[in-house]
């Protein structure tokens, strides 16, 4: 078990945005982490990464609860753009190079090639889409035993996402737990093997996508359907 | 936390290059007024000089803990707390950062203060007439004070040292807005009657333990330890909130 949640739940004010959600994750796979917004897709992965405490509950990472020695091994992706604001794109991978051992310079610059950035860029000058490509570029450089992207296609056309699709599959080797959260169930589904699904705070179900789709005759997009249909309208 | 040390710089940089490149012109100026006999410009450098001295280490102090508000409220708080450094090293790395910054600014402008002194004095020689009639006011209105070297690096010492104790506790409140009121009503409020009462407290605690020393001069000098003793006091209780309570 490389990620394990136990009655996890986070309070923000009277709002649960994530409700005892208990829930165990094996290195090997594929996630797709899958639900609205507002689901606690975000709140739950920002635990996992040590940003958020949780209320109650735990998250550990190979046995013992997220902390500095979990942020080694652990490589974490947010949605929203957080480099800071006088950064170049050079900047950003010397940051990264600075405070991660498992970061490669040398693998960022591969990856800043594959993406058509180049390290002269100012951060603050960056479209979303760039950006979007810079978030990915910095977190896989590392060499980390879990990468948690959120919502890493969100800005991104079509033809970049696939190569950035290519990028990711890379990782998922069997020494390594890659956890994606995505609205875009279609893309998800052709890079996990495993989906976790979030409704209103709570784990709906972690389910082995092969087993879903030769025992129930269903796809991932078809299980969202079923699970959110009413929330989303 | 050398490392963290470099990108708090890098975060205020811009503020102290601006600081010195003012800093620059007053001092061109001066030199000026001073040895183009233009009154003006020298009494309008010297102003200049006065307010870049007081006004350089307070903005300073105020910039780190704007910096720290952000570092906590805004999505580049990401930067550093996924980074595997405990809250003591992030909160250590930017106390040292501001407090040698402000340390380092004083004694900068300290000596540029006695450089222009110095060399009003070579220009002017009745100045020195001007410096005794200074000394013995002085000492007329309290005998315990004279104007030299010890006693002007005490009181210099005492200033700093109170206004990084005084940053401290405004971080302390910072944090305690951030890790413990967020999303609470009048979290403000609450947090910045919280920096007026130790800061108080720092001020009340030095005089009492200060008041029976005699010499100025130590008094000043031990006032200065008291600050810096109650801004560890303040680093370890802020750290510790940080590491036990605060979500970014």
């Amino acid at each position: 078990m490389i990620l394990e949640s136990k009655e996890v739940t986070k309070l923000f004010g009277s709002k649960r945005a994530v409700d005892g959600i208990s829930l165990q994750l094996e290195k090997g796979h594929v996630y797709a982490l899958l639900g609205p917004n507002g689901s606690g897709k975000t709140t739950w992965m920002k635990m996992a990464a040590g940003l958020i405490k949780p209320t109650s509950g735990t998250v550990a990472f190979e046995g013992a609860p997220v902390s500095i020695e979990s942020r080694k091994h652990v490589a974490y992706m947010s949605t929203e753009p957080y480099f800071y604001a006088w950064m170049t794109v050079k900047d950003v991978g010397k940051y990264y190079q600075d405070f991660f051992e498992d970061f490669s310079y040398e693998r960022y610059q591969k990856l800043l090639q594959k993406t058509e950035l180049t390290e002269d860029l100012k951060t603050r000058a960056l479209s979303s889409g760039m950006m979007a490509k810079l978030k990915i570029a910095v977190t896989l450089a590392r060499d980390a035993r879990v990468y948690m992207l959120d919502e890493p296609f969100n800005g991104i056309d079509l033809l970049a996402r696939d190569d950035i699709r290519a990028c990711i599959l890379e990782y998922a080797t069997e020494e390594k737990l890659l956890l994606l959260s995505s609205h875009l169930v279609e893309e998800m589904e052709a890079i996990a093997d495993r989906a976790v699904f979030i409704k209103e705070g709570r784990l709906v179900e972690n389910v082995d996508l092969d087993d879903m789709r030769s025992q129930r005759g269903e796809s991932m997009a078809d299980r969202y359907r079923e699970i959110y249909g009413h929330t989303e309208g | 936390m050398f490392k963290l040390m470099k990108y708090e710089f890098r975060k205020t940089w811009m503020t102290k290059v601006i600081l010195l490149g003012i800093t620059a012109a007053a001092q061109v100026l001066f030199l000026f007024g001073l040895y183009g006999d233009h009154d003006n410009a020298l009494g309008l450098s010297v102003f200049l000089l006065t307010m870049l001295a007081i006004g350089g280490v307070l903005v300073i102090g105020l910039e780190s803990v704007i910096t720290l508000h952000r570092d906590m409220n805004t999505k580049q708080s990401y930067m550093l707390f996924m980074t595997p450094n405990s809250s003591y090293a992030i909160l250590g790395a930017k106390m040292l950062e501001c407090g040698l910054s402000i340390l380092i600014t004083g004694v900068f402008f300290f000596g540029l203060g006695a450089l222009d002194i110095s060399l009003l004095f070579v220009k002017q020689g009745e100045l020195n007439k001007l410096y005794e009639m200074i000394q013995q006011m002085i000492h007329t209105i309290n005998e315990k004070i004279t104007i030299d070297a010890s006693g002007i690096a005490s009181f210099l010492f005492s200033i700093l040292a109170g206004w990084i104790g005084t940053i401290s506790t405004a971080y302390l409140a910072d944090v305690v807005s951030s890790a413990l009121l967020n999303g609470k009503r009048f979290n403000g409020v609450v947090s910045f009657l919280l920096f007026l009462v130790l800061d108080w407290a720092m001020g009340w605690t030095a005089q009492q333990l200060t008041a029976s020393i005699t010499s100025i001069n130590q008094s000043l000098v031990w006032s200065g330890v008291i600050s810096l003793a109650f801004s560890a006091v303040m680093y370890f209780a802020t750290a510790q909130i940080m590491e036990r309570k605060l979500s970014v």
